[in-house]
């Protein structure tokens, strides 16, 4: 049985202790704001003129292996690139926020309180490992995918207010990214979490706990560049499955988790 | 006998007549080579203080661990309330239990945000929490400070409020290490005063880890002593210092010549008394021998200022059992 009171309170502190450290808050806010605001904004306003193409890396090629009848007919070539890095270039790449915001948070986490020793308390409470497990995961994954969501927002006013005009209306989102935002942008977050709580619990540095985020890093960096060498399209068809596999996974690397969570090792390790 | 080696025949059947809160049975612990925690075996009556004495290192800490089953000892075996403490399975047990260590509290948050994380996975109910935290705010003279980041505290600050942390869930087992350290004197008799306080109201079991030994006459019931995780020795406090000290001392301070009065005492005595540093003479004498001893000074010319009997105490036994090295 978990009890949800105990989890809650201790989600509730390591949000109120990631608010207060401007460290943590810096990169959970510029990061985002780069994928949502800035690139969209620059491919919108600029998309005519060629420069995006030639000064985003990948996107030139991306352009040039865009497989037929994705974009809509009758757009003209500026309308294309357009649409085509709007819709379908930039949705993995909000992928790495969520894996960028848990791999900040959730090692400051767990490792945190080992180097402040802070976890000691947490041992001798009535917390049982899965509840502290979950507690560790949920507090960095609800603001990943909080700050994903905001920057979903964000992303669909802009591409929408500057792009509306262009393509003739409102044009986003489709399903596709509905798929990434709702249900791939937790996944990944879980997992990337679930695996750097599971390092954090063995390792003693912030950087250790940290590079275990690249393990979720490479599949979404393989996306990409499947993406942008035209070897996969990633449409709504493709975020479906990946979403599926992504739950099992998820499920698996908690119980897991827990079962190898051992207070013994950390208390004598501190 | 309620904090005792387990089982002392003599003792047993009064321990038995209640449930121990506490009870270890030959706990052993090893790290390595090293032996931290050998063959440990006592037990705590419900409501009673019992201090685990020792030095740095000598193993109070992971007795403490090893109680409330966050280690699994190697050998033997530890029952809270009469339930066997099992690595998986003493979750719910450490509802009813207190921990206070000097590492706690998180600096980045108010001293009430701390208390309302711990009261909440303490289980107190919402509606009493803010109350039950005001409470021990203002016992620990913290009221004041409720709102500032305990990152801002003094050590003394934070000390006080890593007890309120641990009571705060009014628990039934409350552990605390080196409660006192850090504190001025006030403040760790004021501490110390609360402690009792909570332990008769509320017939709280303390266990107190510490080597700070002053004061702890009036909170301990029972005490062990513990060197290279070893008990030497342990139960109540009044036995311990009685057998170890079976005839009342007294201290006699006198005028004029010190040596003439020594000869006098022991003439009396039968044993030549001790002199202090102040020059205070030492000697082991009822209430008659005591009289006897004073008419024959008065006799001998020799002025008395001052006889004022001699209680020993736990810090007395503490060095004299850690000198020894043996059990009392």
């Amino acid at each position: 049985m978990i009890d949800r009171r105990r989890v809650w309170a201790v989600v509730r502190k390591d949000w109120l202790e990631i608010s207060r450290d401007k460290q943590v808050i810096a990169p959970l806010v510029v990061v985002p704001l780069m994928f949502a605001a800035f690139i969209p904004a620059v491919v919108l306003l600029l998309g005519r003129t060629g420069i995006p193409a030639s000064s985003i890396s990948g996107l030139q090629s991306f352009l040039d292996n865009l497989p037929g009848g994705i974009v809509p007919g009758g757009f003209s070539p500026e309308q294309t690139v357009v649409y085509a890095v709007v819709v379908y270039f930039m949705a993995p790449f909000f992928l790495l926020i969520p894996l960028m915001a848990a791999s900040i948070t959730a090692s400051s986490s767990l490792v945190g309180e080992k180097e402040r020793r802070t976890i000691e308390g947490l041992l001798y409470s009535p917390l049982s490992n899965r509840e502290l497990v979950l507690a560790k995961v949920l507090g960095s994954v609800i603001p990943a995918v909080a700050i994903t969501w905001i920057a979903f927002v964000v992303y669909a006013l802009i591409v929408n207010t500057l792009g509306g005009p262009l393509l003739g209306g409102i044009f986003f989102p489709t399903w596709t990214w509905v798929v990434v935002v709702v249900a791939l942008a937790p996944l990944v977050g879980f997992l990337a979490t679930s695996l750097i709580v599971a390092v954090s619990a063995r390792s003693t540095t912030m950087q250790g706990a940290q590079g275990t985020a690249m393990f979720v890093v490479f599949p979404v960096l393989a996306i990409i560049i499947g993406q942008s060498t035209g070897l996969m399209l990633f449409d709504a068809a493709v975020a479906l499955a990946t979403a599926a596999v992504l739950l099992v996974v998820d499920v698996v690397a908690f119980v897991l988790i827990v079962a190898r969570f051992d207070r013994e090792r950390i208390i004598t390790r501190l | 006998m309620t904090a005792q080696p387990f089982p002392p025949p003599a003792a047993a059947s009064a321990a038995e007549t209640t449930t121990p809160t506490v009870r270890a049975s030959g706990l052993s612990k090893r790290f390595g080579e090293r032996d931290v925690v050998s063959d440990l075996s006592f037990s705590v009556a419900p409501g009673h203080a019992f201090g685990l004495l020792g030095p740095n290192g000598s193993g109070k800490t992971t007795t403490v661990r090893l109680l409330t089953g966050l280690l699994t000892p190697d050998r033997g075996e530890v029952t809270l309330f009469g339930e066997p403490v099992t690595r998986t399975g003493s979750d719910e047990l450490r509802r009813r239990i207190g921990v206070q260590t000097d590492t706690n509290l998180y600096e980045t948050l108010s001293a009430r945000e701390n208390l309302r994380t711990w009261g909440a996975l303490y289980g107190i109910p919402r509606p009493e929490l803010d109350d039950r935290i005001d409470a021990v705010l203002t016992v620990l003279g913290l009221q004041e400070r409720a709102g500032s980041l305990v990152g801002e505290f003094s050590k003394g600050m934070r000390q006080k409020l890593s007890v309120g942390r641990a009571v705060m869930h009014e628990p039934d087992l409350l552990f605390l290490d080196e409660p006192t350290a850090g504190l001025d004197p006030e403040a760790a008799a004021d501490l110390i005063d609360y402690l009792k306080r909570m332990i008769r109201s509320l017939h709280t079991t303390v266990i107190i880890c510490t080597h700070q030994l002053h004061g702890l006459e009036s909170l301990c019931d029972d005490i062990g002593i513990i060197r290279h995780g070893r008990l030497l020795t342990a139960g109540p406090v009044a036995g311990l210092l009685a057998r170890r000290w079976p005839e009342r001392r007294q201290q006699l301070t006198v005028g004029g010549d010190t040596a003439r009065a020594r000869e006098v005492v022991a003439s009396v005595t039968g044993r030549p008394p001790t002199v202090d540093d102040a020059g205070r003479l030492g000697f082991a004498a009822g209430e008659d021998g005591v009289a006897a001893v004073v008419a024959a000074l008065v006799r001998a010319g020799i002025p008395v200022h001052a006889v004022v009997p001699e209680t020993p105490t736990i810090e007395q036994l503490y060095f004299a059992t850690l000198e020894e090295g043996t059990g009392a």
